[in-house]
């Protein structure tokens, strides 16, 4: 079978077969993704966020997924961070009522760059939470955990067709966009409001060939015995060979039970005695402390 | 004789279309035949057979008269699982036709909406892919294979539902030589071992017309003529003008036949025009 047996191709990247990930079954690997990815919005301290990036890190670099795949991902976090911190020195708020720093020759507010530190945190562990299930799933997994946990297959199958559909119009937009380079458009010749208006132009044949392929994956579902109960002809329950693939066993109900456990008793204790809030954070206290000094 | 297809005075006109796509066609497809349908592009050929699998008026609208009947049923009134069991489609485009992310899913997808239980799915899936030389490719994503390959994970999902009629539109359209051979392979073993219905819409005569019990020319919505190969391809010139090729080899037989050079029954296939050439130079004494 070749590189199928030695790696798969998941939706971010390739990963070895062996990967100890695919000892679990996808539902579990969803679970992870909603304890990863989720839990970091019931939590303010930066620490215990840093610390899911770390655990995170961790588990991509158990996983087997290739570093050089995660490094992809530094520019979007030094952009969004970027934009994060410039928006909370722009635009600080309300400065009457902040603590101002005099630092490297202009005036930061201390409780706008707090914030966007807390919410910075707070969004890379998502990210990495996401990117850590995309770089070791793939759309079948995707597909099995949904149909596992009882998610109607009406439901499940139009979530696989529109992961299918954005491949598909990227792929159109590549076509378009080469077509017109084959005609002699110069991309880089172009100026920014030039650019803009070029994408406004992709709109009109990305929409048609849209059209047309609805029109075409109709036909080809009428074609296949689809209809939209989702049911067999003659009633009945319909098969699902690719769940009965993959079994869930003892193991993998208990890993799934205990993270999303984990991730309600996370949001319970947020919720009703505020634990993780910024205000109980020990680097707060120690930022805190250095600004009063000054 | 048990007909599996069965047209009758069949006509369809799209919406605010200007003319009919198909007018009072009437064909008979006997079960087990492997008919080859021609014509020029626009001809009708499509529309016809989208009618046979019942896409047509199913899916499609559009105002149609006559009746389509397969196996003695009309289309009309059986629904897409029934129609799905009873008639698989290969569309000429392939990607148009690809509903899953993967070729296994691709495959499975059929199964399952038929209610094939799962513990004959991995048999169906393992013969199609055999058949098709697709094993290899089970875990890919049907967009990320070549043309010839994509041509045969549709063709395969279509087998593996077993259905009694096959059509395939144009299914040698978009790939290379090589990719055609191994087509027309599945095609012939298709007719050869499981005496399967098939019919092939195909512009590439030459591959196709040595496997055809019958061939059927369509054009401005019509049947304009059909017959078996030997006769059907008889009438060369006639057919030209109709935008149909026949095979090259019965166009240099069909050109020795006018100069008063040739006598004999049209050759169709490349050993048949060897053996007619063989005979015409022994017969001139120019052959030792």
């Amino acid at each position: 079978m070749g590189e199928a047996q030695i790696a798969k191709k998941t939706l971010l990247g390739m990963v070895p077969a062996d990967s100890p990930f695919y000892r679990f079954h996808p539902v579990g690997r969803m679970a992870l993704l909603i304890f990863l990815s989720v839990t970091p919005l019931f939590i303010d301290m930066p620490e215990v966020n840093l610390g899911l990036i770390l655990v995170t890190l961790g588990l991509l670099w158990w996983g087997r997924v290739r570093m050089q795949q995660v490094r992809r991902y530094l520019p979007l976090l030094v952009t969004v961070a970027i934009f994060m911190f410039g928006v909370a020195f722009l635009a600080p708020g309300n400065r009457t009522a902040l603590t101002p720093i005099r630092s490297v020759g202009a005036t930061f507010y201390f409780e706008p760059m707090w914030w966007a530190f807390v919410s910075y945190c707070r969004l890379i562990a998502m990210l990495f939470g996401a990117i850590l299930y995309f770089s070791t799933n793939r759309e079948r997994d995707t597909l099995v955990a949904l149909r596992s946990l009882g998610v109607p297959f009406a439901v499940s199958y139009v979530a696989a067709l529109s992961l299918r559909s954005a491949g598909m119009f990227m792929e159109d937009f590549k076509t378009i966009r080469e077509a017109q380079q084959a005609r002699g458009l110069d991309l880089e010749s172009l100026s920014v409001v030039e650019k803009a208006k070029l994408y406004t132009m992709y709109t009109v044949p990305l929409f048609a060939v849209a059209l047309r392929r609805a029109d075409e994956i109709s036909n080809a579902l009428f074609a296949k015995g689809y209809t939209l109960s989702g049911r067999p002809a003659g009633g009945g329950r319909r098969t699902d060979y690719l769940r009965a693939q993959y079994p869930v066993r003892a193991r993998d109900w208990a890993v799934s039970v205990g993270l999303v456990g984990a991730f309600a008793l996370v949001a319970a204790l947020s919720k009703t005695t505020g634990v993780f809030s910024d205000h109980l954070s020990p680097l707060r206290a120690v930022v805190v402390g250095m600004v009063a000094a000054r | 004789m048990r007909l599996a297809v069965e047209v009758e005075r069949f006509s369809w006109r799209c919406p605010f279309a200007q003319r009919d796509a198909l007018r009072e066609v009437s064909l008979a497809i006997p079960a087990g035949e492997f008919t080859l349908v021609v014509g020029p592009n626009e001809a009708g050929k499509t529309t016809l057979m989208l009618a046979i699998k019942g896409i047509i008026p199913h899916s499609l609208a559009g105002r149609h008269d006559g009746t389509v009947r397969v196996f003695g049923e009309p289309v009309a009134q059986k629904n897409a699982a029934v129609l799905a069991r009873q008639v698989g489609y290969v569309f000429g485009d392939p990607d148009a036709q690809f509903t899953a992310l993967t070729v296994e899913e691709e495959i499975l997808f059929g199964l399952e909406n038929v209610g094939v239980p799962t513990s004959e799915i991995g048999a169906r899936i393992r013969r199609a892919s055999e058949l098709t030389m697709i094993s290899d490719l089970l875990d890919k994503p049907p967009y990320d294979i070549s043309g010839g390959e994509k041509q045969r994970v549709a063709i395969a999902s279509v087998l593996a539902m077993d259905p009694e009629i096959l059509i395939l539109d144009e299914p040698t359209s978009m790939i290379d030589p090589l990719g055609k051979d191994l087509i027309v392979d599945i095609c012939g073993s298709l007719k050869r071992d499981r005496r399967m219905t098939v019919i092939v819409v195909e512009h590439n005569v030459e591959a196709f017309a040595p496997l055809a019990d019958r061939v059927v020319l369509v054009r401005d919505g019509r049947i304009e003529r059909e017959g078996a190969p030997r006769t059907f391809f008889d009438d060369v010139e006639s057919l030209i003008d109709c935008g149909v090729y026949p095979p090259q080899v019965t166009q240099v037989f069909a050109r020795l036949q006018r100069r008063g050079l040739y006598a004999g029954p049209l050759p169709l296939t490349d050993e048949e025009g060897v053996a007619a050439g063989t005979r015409l130079l022994q017969g001139a004494g120019r052959w030792r």
